[in-house]
């Protein structure tokens, strides 16, 4: 009988003496840090909870630039980018997910392979840089998606797809044109078809959480959106100041942002990369909404 | 003192008064419980800010905790050693000189510190690497020697020798994350102290005799001379576009292994 509803991953449980999210490793004793604004922080994982995964579980170890040690019974397994690994017990065996466009996949610059441990035994995980593990459970018929390169692991019982973004900008100076991706040229989808699985994201800085309300709009830095639910849309939106044609040519006064809509959750972080526009005249977009400052 | 009453550290396993909050050997908090995964990683004791412990007869104080600085005051007749990059401020009187080494040419076209900078007492110095991370501090009994990653060791006092062992076979050279050389540090007739700078969370792990464990090359921090390094190459194919190769250390007991999780990643052949 569940006793609990975790406030991040929203897992009713039935809880017992545990002071961490089984399905999650969300703590359960710290109250709700919510901005004015309606953002929520993300808590970080306490150093050595536990997350269950079917009859595997992982262990999140460190604080600073924490590490997803899985314990893997016979028969469960999980995928990553290869270089996340840290180190495997002898015992786990190595190989490879099998990706459809793989071309498509070298061309954008996304891994071209996805490596799979197997069970039985240890294997553990690190995105070499300072932040946080985001621990998502996926129920069956759930799905996110995930911004490129920020996929730390997951279960094989996620599925995982990739599609374009639709979001790019055309720049032309002179005779010179060039396509921008603020977000990427494809974004990674996980769902799980069947059964319940856990995907964990590296997310920079801290991560920040937001329910959007259906139709509820927010407009977000491109390069500092972690994930969202699949029912969450997306476009460009520009911004400038209204003081003549010359200011779209400087960088600083021309600001490019990402207009998402509910309804459905997105999250952030607070470390992100940075995105380079180069200022010059806007040739073409994919759609957008725009607004001179001051118009 | 009743034996029964002292408290023994859980990093270094020295003795201290039942009434310390911190090891008067290493720094480690005492009065928080030690964490270990269920892998058997054991995470390196988080220096509280502040915290101070002792060597020979100098102290050292722990400032700071996403860049740690570690600063220490020098009696009369000690010194340390370091690369000099690493000094962030010294008290004018602190005496500067440098550590004769042999194999210097070899060091250079190893890449290794062709200098390395002794600092005499008394006085206080500081050092820091300018990098976030962990600050992991082992203190050595005599006769133990450890080998160390290169450009991974902070500061040494000046009981504890400082050498390098070639690394053997060629795939460990191109592939171990080492480059050619490691550096030893081994206690002569004294304990020491020897200070090194560990990226993100820092975790140790004993193996057993002919136990075994493969590690990303780019993670391994420390190890006890005892423990031995082979890299193993893994090919990860995807059909027509290639794949890559995976290289991974396999380090085999028995001794202990230090790790870093934000680890100096090397680049594979995809």
């Amino acid at each position: 009988m569940a006793n609990y509803t975790c406030r991040w991953c929203r897992s009713q449980i039935d809880l017992q003496d545990q002071v961490t999210c089984p399905r999650c490793g969300a703590p359960v004793d710290v109250r709700a840090r919510e901005t004015r604004s309606g953002w929520s922080e993300l808590p970080a994982i306490p150093d050595m909870a536990r997350i269950q995964c079917g009859r595997s579980t992982c262990q999140i170890e460190g604080t600073f630039v924490p590490v997803a040690d899985f314990n893997l019974a016979p028969g469960d397994g999980v995928y990553f980018a290869h270089h996340v690994l840290l180190w495997r017990d002898a015992s786990v065996t190595l190989g490879t997910l099998p990706l459809r466009g793989a071309l498509k996949r070298l061309f954008a610059g996304m891994p071209v392979v996805m490596a799979q441990a197997q069970g039985p035994g240890h294997v553990a995980f690190s995105h070499d840089s300072p932040g946080e593990v985001v621990a998502l459970p996926l129920q069956p018929g759930m799905a996110v998606d995930v911004r490129e390169h920020l996929l730390m692991v997951a279960t094989l019982s996620v599925a995982y797809e990739w599609f374009p973004t639709g979001v790019w900008f055309q720049t032309s100076d002179g005779d010179d044109q060039e396509t921008h991706y603020p977000l990427g040229r494809y974004m990674d989808r996980f769902s799980a078809p069947h059964e319940p699985g856990l995907l964990l994201l590296y997310a920079a800085g801290n991560a920040f959480i937001r329910d959007l309300g259906p139709g509820e709009t927010l407009l977000v830095k491109p390069t500092a959106l972690l994930y969202k639910d699949a029912s969450v849309q997306m476009h460009l939106h520009f911004e400038r100041p209204a003081v003549g044609w010359r200011a779209w040519r400087t960088w600083g006064e021309r600001y490019v942002w990402l207009r998402l809509y509910g309804p459905g959750r997105v999250a952030v972080h607070s470390a992100y990369g940075r995105f380079e526009d180069p200022g010059t005249n806007l040739a073409g977009s994919s759609p957008a909404t725009s607004w001179s400052w001051g118009s | 003192m009743d034996v029964g009453s002292r408290i023994e550290c859980q990093w270094c396993r020295s003795q201290n008064l039942p009434d310390a909050s911190t090891c008067v050997t290493c720094g480690a908090p005492l009065n928080v419980r030690n964490l270990v995964s269920d892998s058997g990683w054991r995470e390196a004791p988080r220096l509280r800010d502040m915290s101070e412990f002792r060597f020979g007869q100098s102290t050292c104080q722990v400032e700071g905790e996403i860049v740690p600085v570690a600063e220490i005051t020098l009696a009369p007749r000690d010194w340390v050693y370091f690369e000099h990059h690493v000094m962030l401020w010294k008290d004018e009187s602190v005496p500067m000189s440098v550590m004769p080494l042999p194999g210097g040419l070899k060091r250079a076209l190893a890449g290794m510190p062709f200098i390395i900078s002794i600092a005499q007492g008394p006085g206080r110095i500081a050092f820091s690497r300018d990098a976030s991370g962990e600050l992991v501090v082992l203190p050595l009994p005599p006769g133990q020697e450890v080998d160390v990653r290169e450009h991974a060791f902070l500061v040494a006092s000046h009981s504890v020798a400082y050498s390098y062992v070639r690394v053997k076979g060629l795939k460990n050279i191109l592939f171990g994350g080492q480059g050619m050389f490691m550096d030893r540090f081994v206690a002569g007739g004294e304990q020491g102290l020897l200070i090194l700078h560990g990226y993100g969370n820092v975790f140790e792990r004993t193996l057993q005799p002919g136990e075994s464990i493969l590690l990303e090359p780019g993670s391994f921090l420390y190890k006890d001379a005892s423990v031995t390094m082979q890299v193993e190459t893994q090919r990860l194919s995807s059909g027509l576009f290639g794949g890559t190769g995976m290289n991974l250390a396999r380090m085999t007991g028995p001794g202990r292994v230090g790790i870093q999780s934000m680890y100096v990643h090397h680049h594979t052949d995809d």
